[in-house]
């Protein structure tokens, strides 16, 4: 009972690490999903007296991705209902060119604006719309969700690392006098010290198992049966196999710092 | 007659040298003598003692032990020598969470044998001190006697050369220090081991033929 005692108080906090660390992976994968179709789906709206390329565009700013010319015919059409075709070849011939603008990247509202000024600035450009409120709420709101799971992550780690150092120092003083022991007979470091790390070892493969498992089961069913359709849509990004080894890796750097530490402490060494 | 232990103006101190306990000691030890270490509480028997296993380093002077420099011991050189050192304790000081025999085999654990020398020898000790019923039992389960027999067989199992009793019968009756004693004296006489004892049991030291070395206002005396 002490034993499992012993392995929950170092398994939880150490399992609240990795499932931080998971949640900040799937929360990347599937943001950076999302951060593409909204570059995806943005474009800025061009107007200009003249046809205009890509690559003069270009020329003004790196971020111009693509362009995509907007038929004036069904402008015309829509917007010309009932006239005769005469007036509506006069209207085509006044009114000017139409561009989507696409961008390379998801950029913030100030380069937004740079962009803006800089196509501006040629003469034959009428006028660019941005669309600068409703991308500029998403995208501070996706910056303050993102910035709000760091800092509610990083704040558990901290916690979680300073359970773990409590319960160092319980093991600490569990192992202390058998690890002197074995000192004075000439026990190497490794001998000595072999029993805390094999329980460590268990400790960190457990807690990144739970952790998977946990992530395997809301991946492959609780997305399935929660009905949000995000989720579903998501579904390949709530977990992926790579994500064990980033793990198992975080939780081992962890433990062994972690019984080094309890290591070094217990060692009496020679007294001058 | 080999030298297994010399001392010569040796200082030994504490508080990073300020508070000395032993000042200017000088003495040869030889293979198969029995020691006693005797001297009024706190005169630095238990820190000479510790000077010998490499728990504290010599301020000055110089102290060998089984061919090792213990003024410039490198911690793994400190390791192989312990490894030839039997050290029983008035604490006992066994891993309560292992069994009798498993403690009876540390130092073998710890110089690589396999299990079956491990056993065998376990078995043999332990009928040798009289405990190869309470083999499977844990220290705690045993009597204050037994445990320190426990800790005499521990001592003894990769057949040392030098044995350190640091007030071995210290906390037993009578009946259990004389078995303590009987197994120290076998080990000097049939295995030519070294023995050093610190004892405060006056009686005992006079009772038996062996070297007596007093410490007392810092020096190192032998008076027999």
């Amino acid at each position: 009972m002490k034993s499992v005692r012993n392995h929950l108080m170092f398994i939880l906090p150490l399992l609240a690490i990795l499932l931080g660390i998971e949640f900040y992976l799937v929360f990347d994968r599937t943001t950076r999903t999302y951060e593409q179709s909204l570059k995806e789906n943005y474009a800025m709206l061009l107007v200009a007296t003249r046809p205009t390329k890509l690559a003069e565009l270009k020329a003004k700013n790196d971020h111009i991705a693509s362009l995509e010319r907007i038929r004036r015919e069904q402008i015309v059409e829509e917007a010309a209902k009932g006239l005769d075709k005469e007036s509506k070849k006069e209207i085509l011939k006044a009114l000017p060119y139409f561009y989507n603008v696409g961008l390379d990247s998801y950029l913030g509202t100030e380069e937004i604006a740079r962009i803006k000024k800089s196509l501006e600035a040629l003469p034959y450009v009428k006028r660019v719309e941005t669309f600068g409120s409703s991308y500029g709420s998403a995208y501070r709101l996706f910056s303050f969700i993102k910035l709000l799971l760091k800092f509610f992550i990083g704040f558990m780690a901290v916690v979680s690392l300073l359970l773990i150092v409590k319960q160092m120092e319980i093991w600490r003083y569990a192992h202390q006098e058998r690890m002197q022991v074995m000192e004075i007979f000439g026990a190497p470091l490794m001998l000595r010290s072999g029993v805390l790390f094999r329980i460590a070892f268990v400790d960190a493969v457990l807690a990144t198992m739970i952790t998977t498992g946990i992530f395997m089961y809301v991946k492959f069913s609780w997305a399935n049966e929660s009905g949000i359709a995000l989720l579903k849509e998501k579904q390949d990004s709530l977990f992926v196999f790579s994500d064990m080894w980033i793990l198992l890796a975080v939780a081992l750097g962890i433990v062994f710092v972690a019984v080094f530490s309890v290591v070094w402490s217990s060692t009496k060494g020679v007294k001058e | 007659m080999s030298t297994v232990i010399r001392a010569q103006n040796l200082t030994l101190a504490y508080d990073h040298g300020k508070k000395e306990i032993i000042k200017n000691a000088s003495f040869d030890i030889h293979k198969g003598d029995f020691v006693f270490i005797t001297g009024p509480s706190g005169s630095g028997k238990s820190t000479l003692l510790k000077s010998l296993y490499g728990e504290i380093r010599p301020k000055e002077g110089s102290l060998n032990v089984g061919g090792v420099d213990m003024t410039r011991v490198s911690a793994r050189k400190l390791q192989e020598l312990r490894k030839h050192l039997g050290i029983i304790f008035q604490d006992y000081k066994l891993i309560n969470e292992w069994t009798v025999a498993k403690n009876v085999v540390l130092p073998l654990m710890i110089a690589g044998y396999s299990m079956d020398v491990q056993q065998a020898q376990a078995q043999r000790l332990l009928k040798h001190v009289k405990l190869a019923e309470h083999a499977d039992r844990y220290p705690l389960e045993l009597s204050g006697g037994e445990q320190q027999r426990v800790g005499v067989a521990r001592a003894l199992s990769k057949n040392p050369v030098v044995i350190l009793a640091d007030e071995p019968t210290g906390n037993l009756d009578e009946y259990s220090s004389n078995v303590i004693w009987d197994l120290l004296e076998n080990a000097c006489k049939q295995l030519q081991t070294t023995v050093l004892v610190v004892t405060h049991k006056m009686p005992t030291v006079f009772s038996l033929p062996y070297r007596h070395f007093i410490i007392e206002g810092r020096g190192v005396y032998e008076v027999r």
